[in-house]
Parts: C-alpha cells; sequence; structure tokens
C-alpha cells in the first residue's frame, strides 16, 4: 500500500470512528510526568504560519487538502517526529522538545486531526513490536494532551515493525524506525 | 492379500533426537500395465513424494534405487529379501502403481526383512491431481506404523510474506511446497492462527486502517471480522475446541490479554497489569494461557489458567521473551529468547521443571515457534542476511532447512492434524 492510500484510508477512518471518545486519563508512568514550564500557557499563533495567514493572495497551503497540508506542515518543521530509544517508549528530552513544538503547531490550528504512528525496530518481535508500537503513539498523545491538544483531534495506530522507514541492518537505521509518526488525515469543525 | 494387523515385529521405540534410525529399502514402484503419459508424469511425483516424505520424518535412513542397485534380485521373494537385507537394511517399502479409468492407483507395502512378513499393506486410488495426498497419506501410515504416531505429510503451515509487496496471509503444505495466499487485502496482515479444527484461520489485518482480527474460512474462503473493536487488536489463539479466542487489546496504549467467543462476543479480560500483555497462547488441554508481559520490566513469559488466575512466569533466561507456542501434549513451551546481543535463539522450556534447552544459533535472530502436531518438529521464522524465511528443525535439536525463499516470510502456525 502507497503511503498516499494509506493516508485517505485513515482519513475514511477518521470520519467514521466517532464511537471511541477517550477520555484524559492520568498519565500512569511516572517517566511521562510533565513539567508544565515548558509549555506555553496560552494559545498563540505560531510565527512561523504568519506568512501563509498574512497573504491573503497566495492561497493557504493548510487549507488544501490534507495530505499536501502535511507536506506543508513537515517542510517547514511545524510538524516533526519523535524517536525512542531500543525496548523504550519512554520520551526522551528530544522527543519532548519536538512534540511541545508539535503541540504549539496543533493548539494554532485547532482545525487539524492528527494520526499518531507508532513504530518499532526490526530486533524486537513481531507481535510485542506491535504492543510497542502502540506504547510509544499513546506516549506522543498523552503528552500532546498535556501540551493542550485535545485528545479528540489525536488518533493513535501502531505499525510495529511491520513498516519501517528505512531497511538497512544498522542502528542509524534502527533509530529512524523507533518513532512517532504525526500525521494530518482530518479536518474538526473548528476550522 | 496380506495387509495390516500382523505381528508388528520390527516396531521401535522411536522417540525425537534418538539415534538409531530404521535402515529402509524403497526400490522404485512397480508399474502394472501400460500407463498413460499423464499416468506416468503422476506415478513419478507420488513415488518421490512417497520416499521425500519418508526422508523428512528423519527416523528412516532409506535405500532408494541407485545404493540397492548392487543387490541382485531374482523375482523370488525370500531370494530379493535376503539380498535388500545383506545391504544393511531392516525393512523394505515396496509400492506399486497402475491406471484405472483415468485414476492413478497405489499399492503400497512395508516387510519385515528379517522374518519375511508383510507388516503394512495399504490401497489408494485418485485422480492425477491427487498423488501427492495420496503419497501423504500412505507414507503417515508407515509413520503411525513404526512410531505410534501419525506422521505430518498432510499438515499444513500458515505465515505471512511480503512477496507482493503487501504483507498477506499464505498457506504451504508441511514441505514447504504449494504456497498460497489465502488474503489479498494489500495491506499488512500478519499473525495467522489456525483453527485447531482446520475450517479456519484467524489473523490481524490493517486493511481497515487499524490492525482488528478477522478470520478466513478456508472451505469458502469467506472473511469475516472477529474482533475490531477498539484501536488495536493483536494476535489471535484459538483455544483447542476452536470456539473461542485469546487475543491482545490495547487499551489507550496499555495492552491486555482477553479472552472472546469465535464471533466476538462473550469478552472477558484476563490481565490487569501497567506493563504490556500481548501474545497468547491457548494451551493444547484448553486449562492454560501463556502470553507475554512486560510486567517484571522486561518481556516474559507467564502462563495463566483461563480465568486469569494461577499466574506464573516461565521464561528466566535471556533479556526478552515472547513467542510462546505450546507442545502438542501442553507440557513444554518454545519461544524466542534474546541470548546473543540483540539476536533472539528457539529456545524450548519444559514446564514442570522449568528447565530450558537452547535450539538454534546462526548468523541472525530466530523467532516464532511453532509444534509440528506430532511434537516433533519446530517451525520458526529466521534471519539470514537481509532476509527472513520459514525454517523447520527437529524439536529435539538438529539441522534446520529453509521451506520458504520468496521475499520475507514471518509467524508460521502449523496446522493441526487434518479430519481423517
Amino acid at each position: 500500500m502507497t503511503r498516499k492510500t494509506l493516508i485517505a484510508l485513515m482519513m475514511v477512518l477518521a470520519v467514521v470512528a466517532v464511537g471511541g471518545c477517550k477520555k484524559k486519563k492520568p498519565v500512569t508512568n511516572p517517566d511521562m510526568t510533565i513539567t508544565p514550564t515548558t509549555v506555553e500557557p496560552t494559545q498563540e499563533v505560531a510565527p512561523a504560519t504568519e506568512p501563509a495567514i498574512a497573504g491573503d493572495q497566495t492561497p493557504d497551503p493548510l487549507s488544501g487538502d490534507l495530505v499536501a497540508a502535511d507536506e506543508y506542515a513537515r517542510s517547514q518543521g511545524l510538524l516533526g517526529d519523535i524517536f525512542f530509544d531500543y525496548d523504550a517508549f519512554e520520551l526522551r528530552q528530544d522527543a519532548r522538545d519536538r512534540l511541545a513544538q508539535n503541540a504549539k503547531f496543533l493548539t494554532s490550528h485547532p482545525e487539524f486531526i492528527l494520526t499518531i504512528e507508532g513504530h518499532a525496530d526490526e530486533r524486537g518481535t513481531n507481535e510485542y513490536n506491535l504492543a510497542l508500537g502502540d506504547r510509544r503513539a499513546n506516549a506522543a498523545r498523552e503528552y500532546l494532551s498535556t501540551l493542550g491538544v485535545g485528545g479528540d483531534r489525536l488518533r493513535t495506530v501502531t505499525y510495529g515493525e511491520e513498516r519501517p522507514f528505512c531497511g538497512e541492518s544498522a542502528e542509524s537505521c534502527w533509530q529512524q524506525n523507533r518513532r512517532a509518526h504525526f500525521t494530518i488525515t482530518g479536518r474538526t469543525n473548528v476550522g | 492379500m496380506p495387509g495390516t494387523g500382523a505381528a508388528p515385529e520390527v516396531t521401535l521405540e522411536l522417540r525425537p533426537g534418538q539415534e538409531s534410525q530404521l535402515k529402509l529399502a524403497a526400490p522404485s514402484f512397480k508399474v502394472r500395465g501400460v500407463l498413460s503419459p499423464a499416468a506416468r508424469q503422476a506415478a513419478t511425483q507420488l513415488e518421490n513424494a512417497v520416499r521425500a516424505d519418508l526422508e523428512h520424518t528423519g527416523i528412516f535412513v532409506i535405500q532408494g534405487p541407485a545404493e540397492l542397485a548392487a543387490a541382485k534380485l531374482t523375482g523370488d521373494q525370500a531370494h530379493d529379501f535376503e539380498q535388500y537385507r545383506a545391504l544393511g537394511n531392516e525393512v523394505l517399502l515396496l509400492g506399486e502403481v497402475y491406471e484405472e479409468g483415468g485414476r492413478l492407483a497405489l499399492e503400497g507395502r512395508v516387510f519385515d526383512l528379517k522374518s519375511g512378513q508383510s507388516i503394512l499393506g495399504k490401497r489408494y486410488r485418485g485422480g492425477f491431481e491427487l498423488t501427492r495426498r495420496m503419497a501423504h497419506s500412505f507414507a503417515d501410515e508407515v509413520v503411525l506404523y513404526f512410531t505410534g504416531r501419525r506422521g505430518i505429510a498432510l499438515t499444513s503451515l500458515a505465515f505471512y510474506s511480503d512477496r507482493t509487496g503487501d504483507r498477506e496471509i499464505y498457506l504451504m503444505d508441511y514441505d514447504g511446497l504449494e504456497q498460497r495466499a489465502i488474503t489479498g487485502h494489500k495491506s499488512i496482515s500478519m499473525a495467522p492462527d489456525w483453527s485447531p479444527t482446520g475450517d479456519a484461520i484467524a489473523y490481524v489485518s490493517f486493511f481497515d486502517g487499524k490492525p482488528a482480527i478477522y478470520m478466513v474460512d478456508l472451505q469458502s474462503g469467506l472473511k469475516k471480522p472477529m474482533v475490531t473493536d477498539g484501536n488495536f487488536n493483536s494476535s489471535p489463539s484459538f483455544s483447542p475446541d476452536g470456539k473461542r479466542i485469546a487475543f491482545s487489546r490495547s487499551l489507550e496504549g496499555n495492552t491486555e490479554i482477553f479472552i472472546a467467543n469465535r464471533d466476538g462476543s462473550g469478552l472477558k479480560r484476563l490481565t490487569h497489569s501497567p506493563g504490556i500483555d500481548t501474545n497468547p497462547a491457548w494451551s493444547p488441554t484448553g486449562t492454560s494461557i501463556a502470553f507475554t508481559s512486560s510486567r517484571g520490566g522486561t518481556p516474559n513469559v507467564y502462563v495463566m489458567d483461563v480465568e486469569g488466575t494461577d499466574l506464573r512466569r516461565v521464561s528466566f533466561g535471556g533479556t526478552y521473551n515472547d513467542g510462546a507456542a505450546w507442545d502438542p501434549e501442553g507440557k513444554q513451551i518454545a519461544y524466542a529468547s534474546r541470548l546473543r546481543g540483540h539476536l533472539f535463539d528457539i529456545v524450548v522450556t519444559d514446564l514442570a521443571g522449568l528447565s530450558t534447552r537452547t535450539l538454534t544459533g546462526g548468523p541472525g535472530s530466530n523467532e516464532a515457534p511453532t509444534w509440528s502436531p506430532d511434537g516433533r518438529f519446530i517451525a520458526y521464522a529466521a534471519e539470514v542476511g537481509r532476509r527472513t524465511q520459514v525454517r523447520v528443525m527437529p524439536s529435539a535439536g538438529g539441522a534446520s532447512e529453509a521451506i520458504t525463499s520468496q521475499g520475507n516470510n514471518w509467524a508460521p502456525d502449523w496446522s493441526s492434524y487434518p479430519a481423517q
């Protein structure tokens, strides 16, 4: 399956899947306790999005189709993936920093629904890695929630080691595959 | 015509890994009458399949036509048997094929060379397309006679493969032949599990956007959802009566073990730990479920009863243990254990004494073991270079053989014996 058809599929899913409303639940993992000081308390328009809003004559790349919006957000560094240690789902400092940036974009763009993919490198076992990928995606989701991104805007899906980003058998590649990947997959009624 | 039921004088108490193998003479099959070209081709295939099946069992040392060329045969039974014996053989397998109304018939016999007595006689008849089946049936009978346990030549393995670019569920015969896709979701489909009654295979697929559990009926090819509620369901494992499944489900990032009826009703949660609990395997006795849990810090194999109580850890070596598979008697569990750096090997733990033996080595990781229904073999996914293939080895340890080669192939699951 190509990435685009998958994204399209997930868009359909995003529209359909309303039933399972996720309640925000207390953070259970001690390693994921949040230091609120790193968080901007109120919603602000992130400076990076300003040109798009200011220029009335040029179409806002974020108002186009979701794939284009996703690509734009990624290319502008508004939305980025986070990486994990081997066997781990705890958020590293670089992951928390990246999530704070992602949260900034998402709070200033409440119209977007996001899917968080959890991935694992090939070295674990396939079925355990599915569970590990699920943990990683949910760790990212919970952290984004504490940064003010509503849980109803965040979906998760685990791919375990079944859809690697990188195919070499080397640590540089394995690190690439231990990630949570963020994709814009829908719009809320807000936008 | 001599049939079965004669005194089993050469019956051996054969156990996996035992050194003494039975020395079997298997000369070319005799042809009765004239065969059409199609029948001749089928007859050749049949003879080769019988010999290959018997070779695979590991319980025979076989002398074929080449090794038996030195025998000076006259057609006199006593004389000829003495010739086979003189070459070191203990038993003799004779086959005779003939064509009958567009079908092929096989009469297979086994003789004890010492007494000259016929100890097994079977007749099979079928269309030319069924010759492998006929060969497997006869070979399994021969194995049953000598070991007291039916051979596995009629069993199959389910697995998943990326050979088309997508990951689909496949079936193959026990020897790796007749590989065929049974899903075409053009997505990720994985983790196949045979229904013990052989009628269906449960599996995980992402085709609806999230991993959920489906079932394919092998008669009709129809697929239907089994467990699709929630965000992530995985690792189906049928109960031995085929009526229920154990599986894992994520509750917002916390994967737990559940059981449910085949249609998804009667849901019951069995584990309640903050760690990952996944990959359940229902015991052949029906009373226990093995699974993997990270509740102790790292993934390990645990066993609990079907109420979720009476929990005990059974893996103690390695730094990461997953993929429990019960032996057919429910006394041992095979699983993948991370023993060499980040590489896994297949180990078997005896549940009574918790002694553990390591069965694999090699350049790469070995995971996802599954037992043959006679308990004599373990299939698993072995990484060699950048590829993963299904390999088969004796459960007692010994040389392994790759039975897949196209693309990557993972997560073999061995069927039960087919219904007789």
